[in-house]
């Protein structure tokens, strides 16, 4: 628990909703519709679709770090 | 660069609700020279990863009026000298309207779509069979969705679609009825932006009012007639469009139908898949402009400066990206698709548009188990001289 990191550029968030569909107990947005990540160290089981969430957002908005996460846009091997 | 003859754009489809298996092969040219239906040059970038990079590329310019290639001859379509569709001010204007789409928003929204959806689907049911899924149900339900969104009185749909119809055309109307349309529609917005200052409702004209009254800066009068405008248009002509397709290429393979009526849980998947396979755009919504030259990755063509560019659609079909692309598998992960653009000018609905193909097509599936097409796939008639493909008629019965 604990090993992955997750932030997100809200100035570069153009409100697809993607993410918040895709994960809601990890992106949220606020009044404006832009995002807000509400769980900053999620669970290891969400690795995934958290590489997801990365991959689909069409901004490139979303980071995501932790041991074995690439930082390439293809999201590290997701599949 | 290749000196081959430009080919002809939209690319010919295949005669079934199928994806012609010449677009899997394009990327063999990661530029392609093509012909838009105004006779002018443009260049169609087919490999899926430029496509996606290049839409957030801000070397290829939104604002493509007066000095690109034009779509339709007769036409500007969405081209407004007046609006400055590239950041930084673009930025602001788009952010004032995209509050209304949050995920939140959006949901909210669901059980309104849900009872239009029933609705729609009793009066199909009462009536005659075959019936004519465009007009039974694709159209009407985006259109009931975005006037309840926007608060545009229902009644007036038989005058803003005429006049959206004739806006929308590139070759079918000729120069001076496209522009009576296109200034018919102007004033009707007008009259009802106006109406609205005066009687504010609970809707998202009264709410953008609301912000530009507060703080025009944000947003003009002139900015909040235009994307009330384009709201209007984009909300359902696509939805209807894209709901419409998804059906016959669904309908048109039975196995894939069975599959998903025996488990609606695939619904949100199939419907994905349905958007990445759809077939009722093409790439002439993604038009821009390079203010500079710009370097593909396969390290070697170049888009010369002062070009005219599509980001192709057609790059959902790219092996590189997509298993088996031809296939339409409703289970399909890791689906991103290009159906909704991306960067900063990513389909402001797309949420929206999702969530009705949704509620639709489960619904259609739920209370129809028997849909299928009442004519053969290949039969099924496409719309001629307009901006989308689509279908122009759908024949079912149950
Ligand atoms: C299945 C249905 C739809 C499809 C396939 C679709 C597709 C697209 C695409 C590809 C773009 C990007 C164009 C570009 O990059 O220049 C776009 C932009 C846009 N769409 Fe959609 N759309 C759909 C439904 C909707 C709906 C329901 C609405 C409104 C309620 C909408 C509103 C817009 C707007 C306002 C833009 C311009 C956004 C911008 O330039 O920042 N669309 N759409
Ligand atoms: S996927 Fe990207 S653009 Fe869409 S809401 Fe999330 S952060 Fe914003």
């Amino acid at each position: 628990m604990g090993s992955l990191r997750v932030s997100a550029s809200r100035d570069s968030c153009v409100t697809s909703s993607l993410c918040v569909y895709r994960l809601p107990q990890v992106f949220d947005q606020d009044a404006e519709g832009r995002v807000v990540v509400v769980d900053e160290e999620p669970p290891d089981e969400l690795r995934r679709e958290l590489l997801r969430a990365r991959r689909g957002c069409p901004t490139r908005s979303i980071r995501v770090e932790g041991p074995g996460v690439g930082d390439d846009e293809d999201g590290g091997g997701a599949q | 660069m290749s000196s081959s003859c430009p080919v002809g754009y939209p690319l010919p489809w295949a005669p079934a609700p199928d994806i012609p298996e010449s677009w899997t092969t394009l990327r063999e040219q990661p530029l392609l020279e093509i012909k838009l239906p105004s006779g002018e040059p443009a260049f169609l970038v087919t490999w899926y990863k430029d496509v996606r990079r290049l839409f957030a590329d801000e070397r290829l310019s939104r604002n493509t009026f007066g000095r690109a290639s034009r779509v339709s001859a007769s036409n500007d379509l969405f081209g407004d000298p007046n609006i400055d569709n590239d950041p930084p001010r673009y930025l602001t204007e788009r952010a004032v309207v995209m509050r209304a789409f949050s995920a939140r928003r959006i949901e909210a929204l669901r059980e309104v779509v849900r009872r239009i959806v029933e609705e729609l689907l009793d009066a199909m049911e009462a009536g005659p069979r075959p019936a004519e899924l465009m007009e039974a149900f694709a159209y009407p339900l985006p259109i009931l969705v975005i006037c309840h969104m926007l608060g545009v009185p229902p009644q007036d749909r038989p005058k803003f679609r005429r006049l959206i119809d004739g806006f929308l055309s590139v070759t079918r109307l000729p120069v001076d009825e496209v522009e009576e349309c296109r200034r018919q529609y102007w004033d009707y917005l007008t009259e009802l932006i106006d109406s609205k200052r005066a009687e504010p409702g609970d809707d998202l004209i009264s709410e953008l009012i609301e912000i530009s009254r507060e703080d025009p800066a944000r947003l003009t009068d002139y900015q909040l007639q235009h994307w009330v405008k384009t709201l209007l248009i984009a909300g359902y002509v696509t939805t209807a469009s894209q709901l419409g397709t998804s059906m016959a290429v669904l309908l048109h393979r039975p196995e894939a139908t069975a599959e998903l009526k025996a488990d609606l849980s695939l619904v949100p998947s199939a419907v994905e898949e349905l958007l990445r396979y759809q077939m009722m755009g093409t790439s002439l919504g993604t038009l821009r402009y390079a203010v500079e030259d710009i370097e593909l990755l396969d390290g070697t063509t170049v888009i010369p400066k002062g070009s005219t560019v599509l980001l192709s659609q057609e790059s959902n079909m790219d092996s590189e990206e997509f298993d088996d692309p031809l296939t339409l598998d409703i289970r399909r992960t890791d689906n991103h698709h290009l159906t909704f653009g991306a960067g900063i000018h990513f389909c402001a609905g797309a949420a929206l548009a999702r969530m009705e193909l949704q509620e639709a097509t489960e619904a259609l599936l739920r209370r129809f188990p028997g849909l299928r097409l009442a004519v053969p796939g290949e039969e099924l008639k496409r719309p001629v001289g307009g901006f989308l493909a689509g279908y122009a008629e759908i024949p079912v019965s149950w």
